[in-house]
């Protein structure tokens, strides 16, 4: 019955980065500078960080340059939490806020091959949201590399890391969250080509294990984007804000929802539907194509259920046009190259002469595992867990509540890469090092992979996946009903039990495709949960959370959710309340930071 | 379901416990507008989950599906079905590995390892240069980046260096090469004598025979020779 599962050997580090991703190396770079000494091993499910989900954003990082005469910090603090249908952390946003142009030079200075204006400089574009004097008109704020802004960032902070001598261990999982006396001191790990499990010893660990939109049908993000680490998080007893927060990006490109950045409606594409009627004029008449992608993504899904959408046959879905046809030849060739590239290549058609069929594309959570302004991880009750750090996609602070401006991912990685490797930095100080393993250390993988390897049934993967992933699309997606999620609940209880009668191809642990699958499959469910089960929870509409039952923002949920699920459907709900202190401070427009419409 | 297509695929086996190879044939009827990740996925959900091959952003920006097919090393994440069969003229493919690193399994070779000389080249500014006079960011000309913009745009999937006649056995590789070769033309880094070390060391740009096959392979359409050939030339 194959072979007995143990821990191969012990690895001590002072910090763990779990992910190599655009946050966690921007965080290892910090420690790096301020503490050369600092032995650090970065983790990625990758060959490389530079493979990184981070590396497929595309559009840009939102930052106002000082030096800009029109614009300023507080317009985007605002349009942050107008944007997150008041729902983000006001600290947060305002500490976020005024770092992004700091955060863009440190990049430039490390190495990023922004492009130029002509005077030599960063070049901004407008973007969904993104407005001049508390929402008048379009500002011009999203720093850009072309449109491939997410790999210069991850080239460079993955090249700045490189160059502190961090360690990175590549094709490898972070299977468990070794907690002792409430204090983190690792991580159990499983390298794929060896299949061998790894324990590391730090005295800190980051969490950075990006985004996990895999379960549904239509989605932008990389292949092994699966609520690992969410997964991991939930079973180490922490709670999850606001999962129910899932950002839907209003042009992925018909099919496998590749993304087609936003940044093609800012430099002026427009949706059109079957008529070829701009009708984004009607849903939001002053920022029309540049509204916020929940709203977008709403629409585009309306227009459809209405009979103005189109059918593409090759890929068996419903879309409409995005028209970028009448933009100048050199926005095509130099601005938008890669999107362009990706519409000839994988649609087969050509955005000059074309229309480009689009459909919203599950894009990015907004929720995640709670931690404070500085990082650090929090319980249900917002107590600090001691040498537990999370950054990134993964972790909610929460700059973007229930729904995040595009452009202000890169900049919370980046922003929040730094705050968190400070904070790092000064818990080094003082913590001592773990020197010991639990010693039911393991148990949870050696369950976990023994039941998948030894699993006797005849369940499909592939059928279960499938199954999961239009059940997310239809019943946990852009519109959601009290029955269309209880519905969901219920099959994923049953999901959750098929997944354990999947025979395996291959006992062998060296490069198991199946088995590394089947562990993320069960991950992909688990997360599915709580995002089903927080939406059930949330009686509200609010940013990308949209129930039909309950159309309305409600002062009632002014809150976070958190859902804690410690086992499988054994869910605990909490809150945490939305930090309001720009309203609370009563300074300049403190008026605007109050629970306020929401119009575009 | 218009243009559906029924493909043969001969694909290179290995299986690291036995460390036996052999090629396996695998019939599939598919849509013309899958990529072939979606064929691989579509032999494992319906007649082999041990087939092994890798892949992560499946829209040619990562750089992790890199495979030979029909002789030509490309991604597989790019090449939809009906664009094979045009371009190769056939509807029976040869799956193959890269050959710029060990075999893990099937297609999945072990480019953690390939990755230790790009780390090799130093893609970092070794040393920038001092801080513009008015602070923020460094001025570069539109100009002056647009003359290696393009060999920025690399995402180390090691096709040229697959494709390459020298690579992998004297010569540090194509993609490594022009990773140096940036630097060297990025007005942002001085250690220009420490890159120039690098470039014409034993195992640098002198080794590129010219054959032009990088260039020819690059799935992100980079004129990698351009670049290398400035290199030989010292025209940073």
């Amino acid at each position: 019955m194959g072979e007995k599962l143990t821990i191969d050997s012990t690895l001590k580090c002072d910090v763990l980065v779990i992910g190599a991703g655009g946050a966690g190396l921007r965080a290892a770079a910090q420690i790096g500078e301020q503490r050369p000494e600092t032995k650090i091993i970065a983790l990625t499910k990758v060959t490389s960080p530079q493979k990184s989900h981070t590396t497929t954003a595309q559009g840009g990082m939102a930052a106002v340059d000082p030096k800009d005469p029109e614009d300023r910090p507080i317009f985007h603090m605002f349009d942050t939490w107008k944007g997150s249908d008041c729902s983000a952390d006001q600290n947060v946003i305002k500490k976020v806020c005024n770092m992004g142009w700091e955060e863009v030079v440190w990049l430039e200075r490390h190495g990023m091959h922004f492009s130029r204006t002509e005077e030599g400089r960063i070049p901004k574009r407008p973007f969904g949201g993104h407005m001049l004097n508390f929402g008048e008109t379009k500002a011009f704020r999203a720093c850009y590399e072309a449109d491939r802004t997410g790999k210069g960032i991850m080239d460079t902070v993955w090249n700045e890391s490189l160059k502190y001598g961090v360690n990175f261990i590549g094709q490898c999982i972070a299977t468990e969250i070794l907690l002792k006396d409430n204090t983190c001191i690792g991580a159990i790990i499983f390298r794929y080509p060896e299949g061998k499990f790894l324990a590391i010893l730090a005295k800190a660990t980051i969490m950075a294990t990006g985004g996990k939109t895999r379960m549904y049908l239509v989605s932008s993000n990389c292949r092994g984007n699966t609520g690992d680490g969410l997964a991991i998080a939930l079973h180490a007893g922490l709670p999850l804000m606001d999962p129910e927060a899932v950002q839907f990006h209003p042009t992925g490109m018909v099919g496998p929802g590749i993304l087609a950045s936003e940044a093609l409606r800012g430099e002026g594409a427009i949706l059109r539907n079957k008529d070829e009627e701009p009708f984004m004029e009607r849903y939001a008449p002053t920022a029309k194509d540049l509204a916020p992608r929940d709203l977008i993504a709403r629409s585009i899904i309306t227009e459809m259920r209405e009979g103005r959408g189109l059918f593409h046959e090759g890929h068996n879905a419903q879309h409409v046009w995005l028209d970028l046809r009448h933009l100048p030849k050199e926005v095509h060739e130099k601005k938008i190259q890669e999107v362009c590239s990706f519409f000839k290549r994988f649609v087969g058609v050509d955005p000059e002469k074309d229309l480009c069929p689009v459909a919203p594309t599950a894009h990015y959570q907004m929720g995640g595992i709670p931690t404070n302004e500085f990082g650090e991880v929090q319980t249900d009750t917002q107590t600090i867990i001691p040498g537990l750090f999370a950054c990134g996609e993964v972790a909610a602070a929460s700059l973007h509540g229930l729904n995040r401006l595009g452009t202000n991912s890169l900049l919370e990685l980046i922003t929040f890469g730094k705050v968190t490797g400070e904070r790092v930095v000064e818990y080094l100080k003082d913590a001592e090092n773990p020197e010991t393993l639990s010693s039911n250390a393991g148990h949870i993988i050696f369950d976990q992979f023994s039941t998948y390897l030894n699993s006797q049934g005849n369940e499909k993967y592939a059928q279960i996946r499938d199954t999961l992933r239009n059940l997310m699309m239809e019943k946990v997606g852009i519109f959601r009903t009290e029955k269309s999620l209880l519905e969901a609940i219920e099959i994923l209880k049953a999901l959750k039990e098929r997944a354990m009668h999947i025979p395996i191809g291959t006992k062998s642990l060296k490069t198991n495709q199946d088995l590394w699958q089947i562990w993320e499959l069960n991950n992909l469910i688990t997360v599915s949960m709580v995002i089903a089960q927080g939406a059930l929870a949330r009686k509200e509409s609010r940013g990308a959370h949209f129930r039909e039952d309950y159309p309305e923002r409600s002062n009632e949920f002014n809150y976070h959710t958190l859902v804690s699920m410690p086992e499988f459907n054994k869910v605990a709900f909490g809150k945490r309340p939305i930090d309001m202190s720009l309203f609370e401070a009563k300074g300049e427009h403190f008026e605007l930071f109050d629970y306020i419409e929401r119009k575009y | 379901m218009s243009n559906f297509y029924n493909i043969t695929l001969e694909i290179n086996r290995y299986d690291p416990d036995t460390q036996l190879s052999w090629i396996q044939t695998y019939q599939v009827e598919v849509g013309g507008i899958l990529r072939f990740v979606d064929v691989l996925r579509k032999i494992n959900d319906e007649q082999d989950p041990t087939l092994a091959w890798a892949s992560s952003c499946e829209h040619a920006q990562c750089g992790s599906c890199g495979i030979i097919v029909n002789g030509k090393p490309l991604l597989a994440c790019e090449l939809l079905v009906r664009d094979a069969v045009g371009k190769f003229n056939t509807q029976k493919f040869t799956l193959k590995p890269l050959t710029i690193a060990p075999v893990l399994r099937d297609l999945v070779v072990d480019l953690e390892k390939s990755y230790d000389r790009v780390h090799e080249a130093k893609p970092y500014l070794i040393k920038p240069a001092p801080f513009h006079p008015d602070g923020d960011e460094y001025r570069i000309s539109p100009e002056k980046l647009e003359i290696y913009v393009e060999a920025t745009r690399c995402i180390n999937c090691f096709c040229c260096a697959t494709a390459c006649i020298s690579s992998h056995r004297n010569f540090l590789g194509p993609n490594v090469t022009m990773a140096n070769i940036v630097r060297l033309m990025d007005p942002r880094e001085t250690a220009k004598k420490e890159r120039m070390d690098i470039l014409y060391r034993e195992d640098g740009v002198y080794r590129c025979h010219t054959s032009r096959a990088c260039s020819f392979v690059c799935p992100k359409e980079i004129d990698i020779s351009h670049f290398l050939a400035l290199g030989k030339e010292g025209k940073f």
